[in-house]
């Protein structure tokens, strides 16, 4: 090994890196990409409650205050229907996922049942709904519970179960702090893994690795050099990624020697994994096609994007065993949860894993023309 | 080349099989200090599977070579930074320039005093010293491969098809930067299938067929010693003048100009052959009466190729 010569290779990648304007913009754009456009996406869930549409056939004054009632509790923004239009032709025209119709005869009910203790004295509300949105469930869901608690109040007694939310975090986060350590997890692994099998390939194929196994570099320098390159263009990367999130969405994030430990472990992994595919892609116009087959399912399937409870439980159980999840997992850990224990645990699974990967994607690696 | 001079390279019973492929067939040969080299012969005749296990890229199946007095099996860290390489199908790094190429290269060779500025004068690439490779012709490409090969300042220099898919203008540019390292002494081992290249360059030349070699002297020797005839070309015009030479008891081939070529033994031939022609009033436009080349050689040792080399010069 001769830092002399690994020096030299790194120069020389990143000079080629720095040359490459367009792959230099797409590595350091696409994972800022996503952070927008999902930080956007997730901000304005965390921030803006319900739209809710309501149809008022009663006009009256307890009507009007019920509506107040949605608007509070419910935290909705509200939307007055004309009484004399149909609200399921509203619903359709309208392209809204629910009217809510507060029928005639509510203020008399209410008054039988306030008044005159009148227990046979009710009112149905109805959800006039359009099913095929993905939303309006947890609309209805918020709805029903907000008419309980109504309806609890009516009761004139205290209710018998309560419930009080803690969180298991000391502050309070928000989805976009869960996702971003996703992004830099994913962004680090098709970063180390495409870069690895494109450019192993296609410098093999070109003839420039017949080349250099006819000068004093060894195997052990060039992959030692590939590993150096792939850290410091995820640390660039990822640093990027920070931020643009500081800046734009004003992330809480807990920043130490985990992230930098994590990103090293995640570089070992998939240049392993690459180093691995090389050896059996022979031109470089299959090299993408690996590559995708490889990182396409960790993307996906392990939490960069969302959490895994949302999957089925087979899907959930394939989870655990791809090498992304503890990535995830322990970045989460560490910059989210402040959980050193969790990310010890996580970084020992990716450090076994990135070391075997590792010390096969070496074996792997053909420097002198075996044949 | 005296044979008093040091060997550099001594091949031995060489054999390289690819499952049921031999394809190099226990040859032998020696190359000495300061010797151009050229090993000579068509595509797929062995010749870059020989040079890759002298430059110890790739191993034999049997039989021994030594470079520079060492097993290339066994000492192959001692042999690399003493000798320069420029492979068949040389690339480099695209977006690297000349003069950062040789500055990585001779990084790769540990060497603190490697002239680069002399390297690409050498080479003649002074003008395009900031040009990134990917912007390089196809001979300049070339020309840096071959700067990149002399680096290290290499006691042997293995130059692989250096001037194969190059056109005209740019072999002959290789051919001069070459002349220049043979001017300096460097032993050059350069395998090529182009016979004008080794006749211009070569001391010494092995002709390779099908694994084995058939031919090894100088260039002069093994026209001497294998082609002791005269090739009379004629440009004719006269579609009878072929039908004329043929029933004169010659054996004349068309070329691919539609020449008509015939082997003669003697001058006396050529005097038979133009009366011939007179009397049977038979007209051509030009004739040429010339002694043979390695290419006539090789054509007489392999019965193959000729073609090939014949367009190609015809091209020029």
């Amino acid at each position: 090994m001769s830092p002399r010569i690994i020096s030299a290779n790194l120069v020389v990648k990143l000079r080629s890196f720095y040359r490459e304007r367009t792959t230099m913009f797409f590595t350091l754009a696409f994972p800022i990409i996503l952070i927008l456009v999902f930080g956007t996406i997730f901000m304005s869930q965390d921030n803006v409650g319900y739209h809710l549409c309501v149809q008022d056939l009663d006009q009256t004054t307890s009507s009007a205050q019920s509506i107040k009632t949605l608007e509070v509790n419910g935290e909705f923004k509200i939307t007055r229907v004309d009484p004399a239009v149909n609200a399921t032709q509203y619903v359709r025209d309208n392209k809204v996922n629910l009217v809510l119709v507060i029928p005639q005869g509510y203020e008399r009910s209410l008054l039988r049942r306030m008044k005159h203790n009148d227990l046979k004295a009710s009112v149905t509300i109805t959800y006039i709904y359009d099913p095929s949105s993905s939303s309006v469930t947890t609309k209805m869901q918020i709805l029903d519970a907000v008419l309980a608690g109504i309806n609890q109040g009516m009761s004139g007694k205290p209710p018998f179960l309560k419930s009080v939310g803690s969180s298991i975090l000391t502050k309070k986060y928000r989805f976009i702090e869960f996702f971003v350590p996703g992004i830099i997890a994913m962004s680090v692994m098709t970063l180390s893994l495409f870069s690895t099998v494109d450019s192993d390939t296609e410098l093999r194929q070109k003839g420039v690795i017949r080349k250099l196994s006819t000068t004093p570099i060894t195997r052990t320098d060039w992959i030692l050099a590939s590993i150096l390159y792939q850290f410091i263009l995820a640390v660039i990367s990822t640093i990027v990624m920070l931020l643009v999130s500081y800046a734009v969405f004003d992330v809480n994030l807990h920043i130490d020697a985990w992230l930098p430990a994590f990103i090293l472990l995640d570089v070992f992994a998939f240049v392993g994994i690459g180093m691995i595919l090389t050896r059996f892609v022979r031109e470089a116009q299959s090299a993408a096609a690996a590559g995708n087959s490889i990182s396409f399912p960790m993307m996906f399937l392990s939490g960069s994007f969302f959490p895994i409870e949302l999957m089925p439980g087979f899907l959930q159980k394939f989870a655990r065993i791809l090498p992304l999840y503890y990535v995830n997992e322990g970045l989460r850990a560490a910059m989210v949860f402040t959980d050193n224990l969790a990310a010890l645990k996580d970084s020992a699974v990716i450090g076994v894993f990135a070391a075997v990967v590792f010390i096969l994607g070496i074996i792997a690696t053909k420097w002198e023309e075996s044949a | 080349m005296t044979n008093e001079a040091e060997p550099v390279i001594e091949v031995e019973h060489l054999t390289k099989r690819y499952g049921e492929l031999l394809a190099v067939d226990g040859i032998s040969f020696t190359v000495r200090k300061g010797e151009v080299f050229a090993f000579l012969g068509p595509n797929g005749a062995g010749k870059t599977t020989t040079v890759e296990i002298i430059e110890t890229i790739r191993s034999s199946t049997s039989g021994s070579v030594r470079l520079l007095g060492m097993d290339v099996t066994k000492r192959k860290r001692d042999i690399v930074p003493r000798i320069g390489v420029l492979p068949q199908g040389f690339s480099s790094f695209d977006r690297i320039t000349v003069r950062e190429t040789l500055q990585y290269y001779s990084r790769l060779f540990c060497r603190r005093e490697t002239d680069i500025d002399g390297l690409i004068e050498l080479v003649n690439l002074k003008d395009k010293s900031r040009e990134q490779y990917k912007n390089l012709s196809g001979g300049l490409k070339q020309r840096l491969g071959i700067a990149i090969a002399l680096v290290n300042d290499p006691e042997v220099v293995f130059l692989d098809e250096p001037t194969t898919g190059l056109d005209p203008a740019a072999r002959r540019e290789v051919w001069n930067v070459l002349l220049g390292l043979k001017e300096k002494g460097k032993t050059i081992f350069l395998t090529t299938h182009y016979m004008e290249e080794a006749e211009l360059l070569a001391d010494a030349v092995a002709i390779i067929s099908k694994g084995k070699i058939i031919a090894m002297d100088s260039p002069r020797e093994l026209i001497e010693g294998n082609a002791r005839y005269l090739l009379l070309t004629l440009q004719a015009i006269d579609e009878k003048v072929f039908e004329i030479v043929r029933n004169m008891g010659f054996e004349p081939i068309h070329d691919n100009h539609k020449n008509i070529k015939v082997r003669v033994a003697q001058t006396d031939d050529v005097l038979k052959i133009l009366n011939g022609l007179k009397d049977e009033g038979a007209s051509f436009l030009n004739l040429d009466v010339r002694k043979p080349n390695l290419e006539e050689v090789f054509l007489q040792l392999t019965g193959e190729a000729l073609q090939e080399n014949l367009a190609e010069r015809e091209a020029k």
